[in-house]
């Protein structure tokens, strides 16, 4: 378990936002009168179904469509039929629908660990971590289309409008340190996921569960985070005075009405994450040895590191769920996977910014105790065509009739390997995976029934894995 | 943070367990306790749901008209029945100051002014309440404030959602008709038949145009829809209908129709087969803009452009003759320059069919007019596209005739071979990577060279023939004037083979999908071939062209007086065109959808599209038995026919879901809750209703009044339940928490757009202008998606009320967002209230309520001053509508002393007494 920090260690600590400080223990003492007049405050962390394996989840996401066959999933019968025609193959669902030929890996494999992992040489950094990693090899997605299935990655549903994972954590598991949003998306500084803020609602959850998109350039990481610069922290208080004053008189004047204590506790959270925001985003005080091991100083990961580093320090001070997007959504040259044109210049140039800092976050959180009892995910909406797009073309179209992610820490199998992909990775070959499975085995690892976690809208008692999801129990530790 | 309403323990309908049902069977079924316990749009329904027959459901069965309990308010007799059996007595009345804000809240969406306050409150008439009402209902803002709780149900937005997430220029008028159509209290079986077939109902309006809007408004996937693969662009057009089709059914019917795509509906009587019969309604209803003018102004604009369009014609001959007389003149000056026939294109746009925009191999889209055997091309947005072209495209020549109105332009292109989407093309580019020069696009730069190469001079009236080749050995050579331009060159990448089918041409654009594409100027004689030319075949084009001489060349050979008629000829042309192009401005557009013949609608199997089962034939839903759900329609009945009969049974009288649906909204609207809780879902598992007779008389009487909106809110709001005192009893709260049996008035706090207009409007800031096209508070950026960064301006527009946001779905603002303002997206029958620190952040410290806090300062000193009285008086007056107590006064005496007025204003806009209607 790792050694949580300490709300007032925030209070204590911090230089900055003094004026948030003070208003905190203005108002939490107002607060503490209030509570003791209503019977109590409010508790959001929730008991969940059965014990959890996991209390906090890292998801990266990594935007455009990973090639299985280039960096987890080897395949010699492709080097074997390199150049051959997909003939007789089956339904091909590229986006482009112009299969050429078979083409191999642009990169040679080679196995690492105990567990003898095949890791292509274009991921030498995870390829040092196989044997924390539990891969999932049969992934299955429904659609071919980005969009619709980053959304179904994220959501269970290929539209808009549909609840993400983290907000559903968020409603059924509450937070455990309400100074941080209970569901933090960190997206990838050289630009948005497509669909941008769409991938973090809440949909029909209410929208305190939707997920808070950090800035990670400049300025302050949540909007209105920061008060006018005109302001003191004195004045600030002085105003804050007043407003509580205004407030507890009018609380008092309609008891019976909780809605109105609420809201003067909103005002004492909302400075406490005035306070605990900056701490959590300051990475200034990370040891050289930590910046070092992320590459932190390295040009070539483009501010990904950072976002790694940032996730490892939100999920310390209990933020439930960090959603990191590798790569946005468009660019040129690109700056996602979609490695259309040029598999291995497009995924080079991708690796570069992933890799390490990936592989140092999993290390880091093994290093202090947290991969024990944290989720750590990595996933792409789908993979890549074993054949090459077009003629003679080096590039590979969308894939999602197989492709792979993995896993790490609480409560699955280390140096792991579920299910397969068949002899040149087009279909599955053993134990298909849906994006359902694969949700409803990550609640599972979280205490909850992913059938019991519903949430009525318009008719339905809706679930993040809708009518589906088996529990993938073979790879539980 | 959660409401403490909804952190209630789970209600026991909620516990209801049916886990050991398939999987499949659990759509609809997963009803046991979720971890968390909330349902913020569904108060959990009083009562189990009666194990008869669904076909027996209460909301299938016809409207009684009940009677009416003796005495008093006919909602009141209901409302004290329910009461007394529960032990409950109602409230006092509201203080008045209390129940006229309330009031204003509730029918116009904004507060009442201090002035406004004061007259009621000294007005001695006995009916000054419900001549309050009346001037209320009959304001400008009541629709405004009524039509945003619809365009909630229509999930209204204004841009496409998906990848792409790209503006909707046009879908701003569907909010105005919304809103157009509460102010005019529109009888809603007009509103509804409008929504489902206003565009095929006679005579047509335009109103009819818009109302369908709602069938389309809510997001597109544009590259799902323009995918390679079949059954994937299959699925996406079933996941589209399904959302249309859960509109339909859930905001006219309160029936989740969509349930029974898969399967038949497993609580309602909803067969699978209903759910074709549904989509065989809609299916040819898609995604698109049309022109929203009415036939008559239609006809008027035509009129204008043929006469324009003769004149037009007239001087054109009149410049050919003097061309001719030139050409004729300059010819034996150069005898070397035959009128020798080029060689034979594979397509050819001359565009000499006048006054049409479209010809048989495409279409001038955009604002592109086809006039004189030119594509003028007068604005960003102008482009012509062709049909798709019919065999395999490998080597080619691309040729155009080019007229630049400037040479500044960038990135536009003459002509442009391109694939559907847009994601591959090769293009004669301008401006695009080097400005004024001519370069061979391609997507990504993939098989374009920047070139040594001249830049452009022509002027705005001279003609540039510009080819580009495309050899199958991966050169590339670009002409001007029948010239190569820069040097030719190889390659890295060989180009995509444009396919039969998935390829068009388009001229003035570079591709669909990237950023500044458009050319402006004109464009005649484009010509593709399906081979490369050779240069001297390139030569021979240009010459055939007939534009071989340079100006200088063509005047030299004129007399004066016949150079004078020519260039008199020549500032006539220019008239004359511009004449056309005011006279051929199309008429407006909006969001409203397009229509095509749709193939018969088969059930498929599990809703599989690779499952085709029989062919079914549009119809209604056969659970309503007291009307008939056929519509006597084959598989292949007219587009038009089909919804014109489902509006004809939708707003049957005697269809009993309508006005239940309806009348019950409004009431939620006005007490937070409606009597049916789920005021979208009637069906077998949605709440049953807390006074069954009370929403049948409503219902009956709503009918009876001619389907009168406005009439329900006078019944509603002269109740005394309505204008009862909002304050809690300890002794009512014991038994009735959830006030479902309204013993008060359940106090709200304000929704998003609420907060945000009062602010305004307290502020004395709010520009009360009506409709038109929506402000825009961000920026955007574009590369194959649109990007939304929002900023704060208070000026202007900017300062309108929050209905006229644009209302797109990446481009959140995060202030309004924070209160539970609804993704666009998503169907919202009602809002979620939550209280969270986001919100109480954006309250603190946004520089929008700042600088409201400031108006608000400067509007009580303003007050003060003219009054003699005190600004902290003036400001409790504007923004709660009464005086401070001595306590508050002083206290505020002191805040004001030591931290200023400003200030001070800011700690009443973050009060929860002005964030809350009582």
């Amino acid at each position: 378990m790792p050694a949580m920090l300490s709300r007032r260690h925030f209070l204590s600590n911090t230089a900055g936002g003094l004026g948030g400080v003070a208003l905190a223990w203005l108002l939490s003492r107002d607060q503490a009168k209030a509570e003791a007049r209503s019977g109590g405050g409010v508790s959001s962390a929730v008991t969940p179904h059965f014990a959890p394996r996991a209390r906090r989840v890292v998801q990266v996401f990594c935007c455009g469509g990973v090639s299985h066959l280039d960096t987890f999933d080897y395949k010699s019968e492709l080097d074997r039929s390199h150049g051959k025609s997909l003939e007789g193959k089956g339904e091909n669902l590229g986006f482009f629908g112009q299969p050429g030929k078979l083409m191999k890996s642009a990169y040679p494999f080679r196995q690492y660990g105990r567990s003898g992992s095949w890791v292509s040489d274009l991921l030498p950094h995870l390829a040092g971590c196989v044997d924390d990693l539990c891969f999932i090899h049969s992934m299955t997605a429904k659609s071919n289309n980005h969009t619709p299935a980053t959304f179904q990655m994220n959501t269970g549903f290929t539209l808009n409008g549909f609840p993400c994972m983290g907000a559903w954590l968020s409603y059924g598991l509450g937070t455990v340190n309400e100074n941080l949003p209970a569901f933090v998306v960190l997206p990838d500084p050289r630009g948005l996921p497509a669909g941008g803020s769409i991938n973090w609602t809440s949909g029909f959850l209410p929208a305190n569960h939707q997920g808070v998109g950090f800035r990670t350039g400049t300025g302050a990481p949540i909007a209105n985070l920061e008060s006018p610069a005109s302001l003191s922290a004195e004045a600030r208080t002085a105003d804050l005075r007043l407003l509580a004053q205004m407030d507890r008189d009018f609380a008092q004047n309609h008891p019976g009405d909780e809605a109105f204590a609420s809201r003067l506790r909103s005002y004492e959270l909302a400075a406490r994450m005035q306070v605990s925001i900056p701490e959590a985003v300051g990475i200034d005080g990370e040891p050289p040895a930590v910046r070092a091991l992320y590459g932190l100083d390295d040009p070539a990961n483009k501010g990904f590191a950072r976002n790694c580093l940032l996730a490892r320090r939100l999920l310390e001070r209990g933020v439930r769920f960090v959603q990191i997007f590798n790569g946005g959504s468009f660019g040129s040259p690109r700056i996602n996977w979609d490695g259309h044109e040029n598999l291995r210049e497009n995924h080079d140039a991708q690796a570069a910014t992933m890799d390490r800092p990936v592989a140092a976050l999993i290390q880091d959180l093994k290093q202090r105790g947290m991969l024990e009892d944290t989720l750590f995910v990595w996933s792409t909406e789908f993979g890549r065509s074993p054949a090459t797009q077009g003629i003679d073309a080096p590039g590979r179209d969308h894939h999602p009739s197989a492709f792979t992610c993995f896993l790490a820490g609480a409560g699955v199998k280390a140096g792991y390997h579920h299910g397969s992909s068949d002899e040149i990775g087009y279909f599955v070959g053993e134990d298909k995976v849906t994006v359902p499975d694969f949700h409803a085995t990550i609640l599972h690892l979280l205490g909850i029934d992913h059938k019991r976690l519903t949430f009525y809208h318009n008719g339905i008692n809706r679930r993040l894995t809708d009518v589906h999801g088996d529990v993938i129990s073979d790879l539980l530790s | 943070m959660y409401e403490p309403s909804t952190m209630s323990a789970p209600a026991p309908w909620f516990r209801r367990g049916a886990t050991a049902l398939t999987a499949l069977l659990a759509c609809c079924l997963e009803t046991s306790a979720a971890v968390a316990t909330n349902a913020p749009d569904a108060a959990p329904p009083p009562s189990q749901p009666s194990e008869a027959k669904a076909s027996q459901h209460w909301a299938y069965q016809p409207i009684r008209r009940p009677t009416v309990p003796v005495g008093g308010h006919p909602i009141d007799g209901f409302i004290l029945t329910r009461l007394s059996e529960h032990g409950l007595k109602p409230s006092p009345p509201a203080e008045p100051a209390d129940l006229v804000r309330r009031l204003y809240f509730d029918l116009i969406g904004l507060p009442p002014t201090p002035d406004e306050l004061t007259r009621y409150l000294t007005d001695s008439v006995p009916d000054r309440y419900e001549r309050l009402v009346e001037r209320l209902l009959a304001s400008p803002h009541y629709g405004e404030r009524w039509g945003r709780h619809w365009l909630d149900l229509a999930r209204f937005s204004e841009s496409t959602g998906f990848e792409y997430d790209r503006l909707r220029d046009n879908a701003w008028p569907y909010r105005d008709y919304v809103i157009r159509s509460f102010n005019l209290d529109k009888p809603y079986d007009q509103f509804m038949r409008e929504q489902i077939a206003g565009d095929v109902l006679e005579p047509l309006t335009s109103d009819g145009i818009l109302g369908p809007s709602l069938l389309v408004c809510g997001a597109y996937d544009q590259a799902g829809n323009a995918q390679a693969n079949a059954t994937q662009r299959a699925i996406t057009r079933e996941e589209e209908m399904e959302d249309l089709l859960s509109v339909v059914g859930q905001t006219f019917l309160g029936l989740t129709v969509n349930c029974a795509r898969c399967h038949d509906h497993k609580f309602d009587p909803i067969p699978q087969r209903d759910y074709f019969r549904l989509k065989s309604v809609f299916d040819g209803v898609k995604h698109g803009e049309r022109p929203v003018e009415g036939e008559a102004e239609r006809q008027s604009r035509m009129a204008r452009q043929a006469a324009a369009q003769a004149r037009l014609n007239e001087i054109n001959r009149d410049v050919a003759h003097w061309d001719d007389v030139a050409w004729q003149a300059a010819r034996p000056r150069r005898p070397q320059a035959p009128a020798e026939p080029g060689p034979e294109a594979w397509m050819r746009w001359t565009f000499e069919e006048p006054g049409s925009s479209t010809n048989a191999m495409g279409e001038a889209k955009g604002g592109a007019i086809v006039h004189s055997g030119q594509l003028e091309l007068p604005s960003a947005g102008a482009y012509f596209q062709s049909v798709p072209i019919a065999v395999d495209l490998r080597e080619k020549t691309l040729e155009a005739w080019v007229r630049l109105s400037d040479l500044g332009q960038r990135g536009g292109a003459a002509i442009s071979v391109e694939t559907l989407d847009g994601s591959q093309f090769d293009a004669i580019t301008f401006g695009e990577r080097q400005p004024g020069k001519w370069t061979a696009g391609s997507d990504g730069f993939l098989r374009t060279h920047d070139l040594d190469a001249p830049v452009e001079t022509a002027g705005p009236d001279e003609w540039v023939h510009v080819a580009v080749v495309y050899g199958a050995d991966r050169w590339v050579t670009i002409y001007r004037n029948g010239e190569p331009y820069g040097q030719p060159y190889v390659t890295e990448n060989p180009s995509p083979v444009f396919k039969a089918g998935a390829a068009h041409i388009v001229l003035g654009l570079r591709h669909h999908g990237g950023g500044s594409p458009w050319l402006t100027g004109a464009i005649r004689n484009a010509a593709v071939y399906a081979r490369a030319l050779s240069a001297q075949e390139i030569q021979a084009a240009f010459r055939a062209g007939g534009f071989g001489f340079s100006k200088e060349e063509l005047l030299a050979g004129l007399t004066s007086e016949q150079r004078t008629a020519s260039e008199q000829a020549l500032v006539a042309l220019q008239k004359a065109r511009q004449d056309l192009l005011d006279a051929s401005r199309p008429g407006p557009v909006a969001y409203a959808g397009i229509r095509v013949q749709p193939e018969p609608t088969h059930r498929l199997k599990r809703g599989d599209v690779k499952s085709p089962e029989e062919v079914v034939s549009p119809g209604g839903l056969s659970a309503v038995t007291a009307i008939s759900s056929d519509f006597g329609l084959p598989a292949d009945a007219p587009e038009a026919s089909r919804r014109r009969r489902f509006a004809d049974w939708l707003t049957d009288p005697h269809n009993p879901l309508p006005a239940r649906v309806m009348v019950n909204r409004i009431w939620q609207y006005h007490f937070g809750q409606g009597l049916v809780a789920t005021s979208s879902d009637f069906g077998v598992n949605g709440a049953r209703p807390t006074h069954p007779e009370l929403l049948d008389w409503l219902a009956s009487a709503f009918i009876e009044s001619g389907w009168s909106i406005k009439t329900v809110h006078r019944w509603i709001v002269t109740s005394e339940a309505y204008r009862q005192s909002s304050r809690a009893q300890s002794d009512a709260l014991r038994i009735d928490a959830d006030d479902q049996w309204l013993w008060r008035f359940p106090p709200r706090r304000l929704e998003a757009e609420v907060v945000r207009d009062a602010m305004l409007t307290v502020s004395g800031e709010l520009n009360r202008e009506f409709g038109g096209p929506s402000f825009r508070p961000f920026t955007t950026t574009d590369f194959n998606a649109t990007f939304y960064f929002p900023f704060d301006r208070g000026d202007g527009e900017f300062n309108r009320r929050t209905v006229y946001r644009m209302n797109v779905n990446s481009g959140k603002d995060p202030f309004l967002d924070a209160f539970d303002c609804p993704d666009p997206s998503v169907k919202t029958p009602r809002r979620t209230v939550t209280i969270t620190p986001l919100q109480a952040l954006g309250l603190m410290n946004s520089s929008f309520v700042q600088r409201q806090a400031e108006g608000l300062a400067r509007r009580a000193e303003a007050t003060a001053g003219q009054t003699g009285a005190n600004p902290i008086l003036a400001a409790y007056q504007i923004v709660l509508g009464r005086s401070p107590s001595r306590e508050e006064a002083e206290r505020a005496e002191t805040a004001v002393r030591q931290r200023g007025l400003p200030e001070f204003c800011w700690a009443l806009l973050n009060s929860t007494e002005f964030i809350y209607v009582r």
